[in-house]
């Protein structure tokens, strides 16, 4: 669960590398965030002009997909962004989740229905796609699909998604049946995860064969999406070219797209400005004012899905008391923090884990006050007293001070360290701020074996805190060791309701105890900051993916 | 000779074993694994995972995968990629001209600026230009190759545009005229190629002004001067001569250096070679990949260092003579 990058927004908690590049090329966080199109500064610019068809576009990336078959490859955020490309979904995912969650547009489906007890999902496919190679794609492609992605052998790292679909059942070429063993809140988002692959194709190779051919199936790639690949460098480039076969015949507008891999953050921005690359998705908050300053530029920015807390861990005496943990809370100055390290309003403090942009969150909450001198009494009502006058609290003779451990890499979260140590010393509380690899870093979390942590997570469409929070979620994101048999039992119930609108309540109730307990203290969630070059039009990042719209993107003089 | 060779290639191959040997453990002993680019997700069914484990052999005792791997290290097997799916040799195959390329380059920007920086500073023994290129050559060779990297990604490439601000081809490359895809891939080299030259030509200057200034002082000189030959004359031809053969090992065993500058110089330049090949797979914990580069790239330095032995053993009969009594 942890290294795991982000998979469409279908997981349930994410750890989240923002911004570290280190991790990120491992980790790879896929993704960008809500308002995704309106957060384009110069809508008027582009909005007289129309859509041409040609050029090539060039985006650069921290890592390199790893290859066109998700099932078998590491699942990188840009393998999943490029496979996305290639092989389209039954329904896809829209990022207008705040206000409801979010619609499912249909992709390879035109219509799907539940049955009354919800527990049958019919689809109509589109009878317009084909394969590039002329073969139709049929309702056996998607029956094959499942059997791949369920495949113990073909091991694919997110067929947990897919374990309460008991069968694919083939109604005729066109219409296929999924049967579900239960109703539950998450079954479209279970059933749209992972792109449909073609069985006239890719179903010469049997599956207990398929880890050991990763290069055959680029060798025999069949596509139905809006591009193909035309030439794959690994670690270098990839260069898609437009699926002539595309069912949609104006898209994509593109001829070219060219994905670099960039894999130092300085020299991706320098790519930007000197014109190299047209679209970084992922710019550090440093850059903003490169990008803006440049009248060739634009900077697209969106409130990303993602918070960065500070882990307590709870099988520690000290960290084990709620009130002692809100105590921790109030003495650090959260809006402080956010003001020195997101410049230009590119980050806000953080209250609850459904972060503020989901239609879910809950708006009552507020973010704990600066109140160091409440801080100070919580810890002395809690027997926290400096007995021996060095300005450190004891209690039972022991000192209150811990390691707090941040990642190489992500300055941001080192520099939030760095204020935390500051701010706490005035309680009386001793800070050691350490920076450690990231992977040494997981190694620790999941051994359980540190004090504090700034740690990152993601909340995703399914709206799912088990990883985060749930009591045997230790290996998986509940580092701290939370132990909450209500929130056990509370996101049991949210998860069960068919409609996740009818657990709002619940997930309410959710977010009120994790305020009140506070087995982590928030301290902010940010924006992710894209770059684009004005040639390139329509460039509609979004939480789900940076290149969501690709088959849209456009350039002025198709000169390259 | 051969014995002293001989002697040399059993040093060398005792010492490859034992960096292989540290390598594993040290990678084995790093915190993390890479069972979370292979698992990906934890909640897997744990058979599953075990299975995955199995397929990868990082089910058993690591003494047992330590003997497995050294075995078919030997064989020529070293293994398959966890992050790229692809045999090891393949993935180094692939990305070798790359960093040759780029080696290459660096050799040469090293040996050309050191050269001239050495019988620069030669020529007029502590006058200003001597100190100056001192001065200048301790400051290049103690700054990182990054930072370098950097400074000069921004004068070149954002400030006065007029390189490639990385990676080593264009878009579009594969459709140029061939004559043009090599002013492209030179265009690209300078940059990385300069600044790996530039951070390792001061230890060269340093030696280089050394040798010459020794070989300068020595009778066959104040011969050749006494003959009335001009002083350009007894330093390019004569003096240069003698000190040349020296350099030589230089030549070999910055060679080394170089290819350790090279993995740094990638990941700022967007390089697609060795250097970027090891640094993502030191990331990912992809064992089999960490070992087979290291192993490479110890392979590359011994034999560079062994080629300055033996040069040095042909220049200097002494050596020769000390390995004998020894």
């Amino acid at each position: 669960m942890l290294a795991r990058p982000a998979r469409s927004a279908v997981l349930p908690a994410l750890v989240l590398a923002v911004l570290s590049f280190t991790a990120l090329s491992l980790t790879g966080c896929r993704g960008n965030e809500d308002k995704s199109g309106e957060a384009t500064p110069t809508p008027t610019a582009t909005a007289e002009k129309k859509p041409q068809r040609g050029g090539t576009a060039v985006v650069s990336w921290i890592a390199a997909p790893t290859g066109v078959n998700e099932l078998i490859v590491p699942n990188t955020a840009i393998t999943t962004e490029v496979v996305r490309q290639l092989f389209l979904r039954l329904v896809s995912e829209q990022p207008d989740f705040e206000e409801h969650p979010p619609t499912m547009a249909p992709q390879l489906a035109e219509s799907f229905e539940f049955s009354p007890d919800h527990r049958i999902l019919t689809f109509h496919l589109r009878k317009d796609v084909v394969w590039s190679d002329g073969v139709p794609v049929t309702a056996d492609d998607v029956r094959f699909t499942w059997q791949a992605h369920t495949h113990p052998d073909v091991a694919w790292n997110s067929a947990y998604m897919k374990e309460k679909i008991k069968d694919v059942e083939v109604v005729d070429p066109h219409t296929v049946r999924f049967h579900f063993s239960e109703a539950y809140a998450k079954q479209i988002l279970d059933v749209a995860e992972g792109g449909i692959l073609p069985k006239h194709a890719w179903g010469k190779i049997p599956f207990p064969e398929w880890r050991e051919n990763a290069d055959w199936f680029l060798e025999n790639l069949v596509v139905d999406g809006p591009f193909t690949v035309a030439s794959w460098k690994p670690q270098e480039e990839v260069v898609l070219v437009r699926n002539e076969r595309y069912y949609r015949k104006d898209r994509p507008y593109l001829d070219k797209v060219v994905i670099r891999s960039v894999p130092d953050a300085a020299n991706q921005i320098n790519q930007l400005v000197s014109g190299e690359t047209d679209f970084l998705p992922q710019a550090q908050p440093g850059d903003m004012q490169r990008i803006t300053a440049d009248p060739r530029l634009r900077l697209i920015d969106y409130w990303f899905r993602t918070y960065v807390g500070v882990i307590w861990n709870l099988r520690e005496p000290m960290f084990s008391d709620p009130e002692v943990r809100r105590a921790l809370t109030l003495a650090i100055d959260r809006q402080t923090i956010v003001d020195t390290v997101f410049p230009a309003g590119t980050g806000r403090v953080g209250v609850s884990p459904i972060v503020q942009g989901v239609w879910a969150f809950d708006r009552t909450l507020k973010p704990l006050p600066y109140d160091p001198a409440e801080a100070r009494r919580l810890l002395e009502s809690r027997g926290w007293k400096d007995m021996n006058g060095d300005g450190v609290l004891d209690k039972d003779g022991k000192p209150f001070s811990f390691v707090l451990l941040s990642n190489a890499g992500n300055q941001q979260r080192i520099d939030g360290a760095v204020m935390i140590q500051d701010q706490l010393k005035k309680v009386g509380i001793r800070v050691e701020p350490r920076v450690v690899e990231f992977n040494s870093m997981i190694s620790q979390a999941t051994e359980g074996t540190f004090d504090a942590l700034v740690f990152g997570f993601a909340i995703d469409t399914s709206l799912d805190m088990t990883a985060q929070f749930g009591s045997h979620a230790t290996q998986e994101g509940n580092f701290g060791a939370y132990n909450s048999p209500e929130f056990d039992r509370l996101m049991l119930e949210a998860m069960a309701k068919p409609d996740i609108q009818d657990a709002k309540p619940i997930l309410d109730r959710i977010q009120q105890l994790i305020h009140r307990d506070q087995p982590l203290t928030f301290l902010w969630e940010s924006k992710r900051l894209s770059g684009a070059n004005r040639r390139l039009h329509d460039v509609k990042p979004t939480v789900l993916f940076s290149l969501f719209n690709l088959e849209d993107w456009w350039v002025e003089q198709p000169a390259r | 000779m051969i014995r002293f060779i001989l002697r040399r290639l059993g040093a060398s191959l005792l010492l490859l074993y034992l960096v292989l040997s540290a390598v594993f453990f040290l990678v084995h002993l790093a915190p993390g694994t890479p069972e979370g680019l292979l698992v990906g997700d934890r909640r897997l069914p744990p058979e599953q995972q075990e299975r995955l484990r199995r397929v990868y052999g990082l089910d058993r005792p690591l003494a047992v995968q330590y003997a497995r791997w050294m075995t078919a290290t030997l064989q020529g097997d070293w293994g398959t990629s966890f992050s790229l799916q692809v045999p090891v040799t393949q993935a180094i195959a692939g990305v070798l001209p790359a960093t040759l390329l780029l080696a290459a380059a660096g050799l040469l920007a090293e040996q050309a600026m050191g050269l001239a920086l050495g019988i620069a500073a030669a020529r007029r023994p502590g006058s200003k230009v001597d100190h100056g290129i001192r001065v200048v050559s301790l400051l290049l060779s103690s700054q990182p190759i990054f930072w370098l990297g950097l400074v000069a990604m921004l004068l070149f490439t954002v400030v006065w545009p007029v390189l490639p601000a990385g990676h080593m081809r264009s878009v579009g490359w594969e459709d140029m005229p061939p004559g043009a895809q090599a002013l492209d891939l030179l265009a690209h080299l300078i940059l990385p190629g300069l600044i790996l030259g530039l951070s390792t030509c001061g230890p060269l200057a340093r030696y280089v002004r050394g040798s010459l200034l020794d070989v300068l002082g020595q009778e066959h000189i104040r011969a050749s001067r006494a003959r009335g030959l001009s002083e350009r004359r007894v330093l390019w031809v004569h003096a240069l001569r003698s000190s040349l053969g020296p350099m030589l090992q230089i030549l070999a065993s910055s060679a080394s250096i170089l290819l350790g500058g090279a993995v740094v110089a990638e990941v700022v330049f967007s390089w697609p070679g060795l250097g970027r090949l090891t640094f993502n797979a030191i990331l990912g914990r992809d064992y089999p990949l960490i070992l087979g580069t290291t192993a490479f790239s110890a392979v590359m330095i011994l034999i560079c260092t062994l080629a300055a032995d033996i040069l040095h053993a042909l220049a200097d009969p002494r050596v020769r003579e000390r390995a004998r009594g020894a």
